[in-house]
């Protein structure tokens, strides 16, 4: 009864149907792996591009933003310049002061104030930054990455 | 039938195996031929493009932040010819807006060289009339109109003063072609400009972090006080106008650090419009006359023949001199301005009276090689150091050279036969209001660059005198100053100065009608805080010093206590007893 049960067990594995069927699983759980590869690959490449396009055209927005900004400020200048000021001055009734006019009044620890430009001389420049391998890591090298340094922690 | 079959299906298989390979072939010997080549780099070439990345030009400011130089956006305005659809309409509207006429605007577009896809038609085009160019342009793209296809416009920094001539002389001003030239523009050209950087700019987005950051050009801030600038070009017009002058200059300085506060000279330029330099001067050295034209000083050196005389022990202040009216140095005879003996007088009234044979025989006491080793310690004959282009550094004859005569020592010793200029004068005076220290003058305060800041330390030049006697000249100087009543005092604060009324050498001698008259003065005397040098050429209204360089020095030095918020001594002395 043993033997009869692996007969016919050793009989249907070794059936043609059942091979040409092996072959064609295989074959086609390989070509889902491909899509799916591809299609991750297709999805990543995608969003770097568009990453990219992005990074490009914020680029040109912060040029354009750098020229509005000395712009105006030549132009505030331009408005605030000796010559306006004077002008302006004389409009609203103002007049030179003389040496006699003036009262000096002490304030104990007042010391001149800096002027702005020298306040301002904070890090606002950006330093050249290279982009993070998220905009331009490619498929393979992220596995790459992930193998080497461990782990696909988010 | 089925071993035929098989037949038919190998025969089959072969040949399809051989039309694969068969292409693979190709596809190998195509894509290594020498024309995939061509069409590689040809899709290289559309790959990107190389473009030059200029910084932005560094800002000038005052040393209170008001903007002095700035930039401003402009346009080229060029057409892409591939594009272009109708000429006639595009030269049309180009010359109504840029000012050409139509016939040059359709001759560029029409004649163009062969291979050309672009052309300027007009660059540095303000933001005003690209607007209204782009606003056209967009009522044609709504109305599917092609007539301006192929317009274009690349926008560029453009050098800007806000002040128009205010310290021209001292900023100098950068061309077209981003050069710097004279003054802060040419002397600091490399800080300002920063680094053009020209790379490979790639379309393919993947690549966006190949285009660099280009850091702006260093930010420069300067010693100078605009306000106290426009006060002091402004008294100088009025002064050239009022005493009949042709030029003259005059400069403001912190003796105790060489901070120059104010530089004004003639004639000035408005610097949005550098294309008059050359009516205006005829050579570089006339652009800044305070540093950069020497002249023969006059009287305004018997400050620094005294000093030297009192540092090496020639004389005191009580010496006691005979003035006979003349004295012979080196076989010639001296006499005094106005040709008079002035009888006894000790040193005090030999600078009161600015008596040429006074100083003639201190000099002469003191020897050639006294006398000169001093002067030369003042730094005559050198440069000042200043950081400014175009510094002239005058001429000192000393014995040995050619051209120099025993008369020389005499003559030298009160500012003739020796040729200075103003900032020279200013830096061996220095000495003399700064306890014997002498000041590198300078014009920057600061750079700021990458957020960083960098201040410019001062620097003296040495100590050509004693501190005693620096003070002792100080006092000397401060009374003879009150003494004679001169124009140049200030109500209220006690000054230090000189008058200097020098005539002008010709080809056929002295011109004995025209002269250069200066005046240097400094306070508030016991705790001097600003000097003031002021050089007028050619007065027709007075040819003398006093009557015309000493009021000039008074005006510049009452805004000056004014705007440096320097109180009068008596209101100083209680604020500091306290």
């Amino acid at each position: 009864m043993q033997a009869q049960a692996t007969q016919i067990t050793h009989a249907y594995k070794q059936a043609p149907w059942r091979v040409q069927r092996q072959w064609v699983g295989a074959f086609l759980l390989a070509l889902i792996g491909i899509a799916m590869i591809a299609a991750l690959y297709l999805d990543v490449t995608a969003r770097a591009a568009m990453a990219g396009r992005e990074i490009q055209e914020l680029r040109f927005e912060i040029t354009a933003i750098q020229r509005a900004n000395a712009d105006l400020e030549t132009e505030l200048a331009d408005m605030t310049s000796t010559a306006a000021m004077q002008r302006r001055a004389l409009e609203l009734g103002y007049r030179p002061v003389k040496p006699g006019e003036l009262d000096y009044v002490p304030v104990p620890g007042f010391s001149a104030p800096e002027p702005a430009i020298l306040l301002a001389a904070e890090d606002t420049v950006p330093h050249d930054q290279s982009l993070p391998p998220e905009y331009s890591q490619s498929l393979i090298e992220w596995f790459d990455e992930r193998i080497k340094f461990g782990g696909f922690q988010p | 039938m089925r071993q035929q079959y098989a037949v038919r299906s190998l025969i089959l298989v072969a040949g399809l195996v051989v039309v694969a390979l068969a292409v693979i072939v190709q596809i190998i010997r195509i894509q290594n031929s020498e024309q995939a080549m061509i069409f590689l780099s040809q899709g290289d070439r559309y790959a990107g493009e190389f473009s030059m990345f200029y910084p932005e030009r560094g800002e000038i400011y005052d040393r209170n932040g008001h903007l002095l130089a700035g930039n401003r956006t402009v346009f080229e305005v060029g057409v892409s010819l591939n594009e272009m659809r109708d000429p006639d309409a595009m030269a049309y509207t180009l010359g109504t807006y840029l000012g050409l006429t139509y016939e040059e605007v359709r001759n560029r577009l029409i004649n163009s060289p062969d291979g050309w896809e672009y052309i300027v038609v007009q660059d540095y085009v303000g933001a005003d009339t690209v607007t209204s160019l782009q606003e056209l342009m967009q009522q044609l793209d709504d109305a599917e109109d092609p007539r301006l296809s192929g317009l274009g416009f690349k926008p560029h920094y453009q050098r800007s003063y806000p002040e128009t001539a205010l310290a021209s002389n001292v900023l100098g001003f950068v061309t077209r072609d981003g050069r710097g030239y004279f003054g802060i523009e040419e002397k600091y050209n490399d800080l300002l400009a920063g680094n053009p950087v020209q790379v490979w700019v790639p379309r393919d987005p993947n690549k966006a972090m190949e285009i660099p950051r280009v850091p702006n050009g260093t930010t420069l801030v300067l010693t100078l006080n605009r306000d106290l600038q426009a006060k002091v070009e402004s008294i100088l017009d009025e002064s050239l106008s009022k005493y009949g002058a042709e030029n003259g200059t005059v400069i403001v300085m912190d003796p105790r650090n060489g901070e120059i506060l104010a530089m004004a000279a003639t004639p000035r330029m408005n610097l949005n419009d550098y294309g008059n330099y050359f009516s205006l001067y005829d050579n570089g050295s006339q652009y800044n006359r305070s540093i950069g034209m020497a002249y023969e000083p006059g009287s305004v050196i018997k400050v620094l023949t005294m000093a030297a005389a009192l540092d090496a022990g020639t004389v005191r202040p009580d010496t006691s001199f005979i003035d006979t009216g003349s004295i012979d140095v080196g076989g010639i005879t001296i006499q005094n301005w106005n040709r008079d003996a002035w009888g006894q007088q000790n040193m005090i009234g030999c600078l009161q009276h600015s008596l040429n044979v006074c100083m003639a025989w201190i000099s002469s006491q003191m020897g050639t090689h006294s006398f000169y080793d001093y002067m030369e310690r003042f730094g005559f004959g050198h440069p000042t150091g200043i950081d400014l282009a175009g510094e002239a550094m005058g001429r000192l004859k000393v014995p040995g050279d050619t051209d120099w005569y025993p008369v020389d020592l005499g003559t030298n010793a009160f500012g003739q036969g020796v040729t200075v200029t103003p900032l020279q004068m200013l830096m061996a005076v220095s000495a003399v209001a700064n306890d014997g220290k002498m000041v590198t003058p300078h014009v920057l305060y600061s750079m700021l660059r990458d957020g960083h800041q960098y201040n410019v330390p001062s620097q003296y030049a040495g100590s050509p005198i004693k501190a005693d006697t620096a003070r002792t000249l100080n006092e000397m100087l401060a009374i003879s100053l009150e003494e004679e009543s001169s124009s140049a005092l200030l109500p209220g604060y006690r000054l230090a100065g000189k008058t200097g009324t020098a005539q002008i050498p010709t080809d056929f001698g002295y011109d004995t009608f025209r002269t250069n008259v200066s005046f240097i003065g400094w306070g508030p005397v016991d705790d001097p805080q600003f000097m003031v040098y002021v050089w007028l050429q050619k007065p027709t209204a007075s040819i003398w010093s006093s009557e015309t360089a000493a009021p000039v020095f008074s005006q510049v030095a009452e805004q000056t206590v004014i705007l440096l918020n320097i109180p009068p001594d008596n209101i100083r002395n209680q604020l500091a007893a306290k």
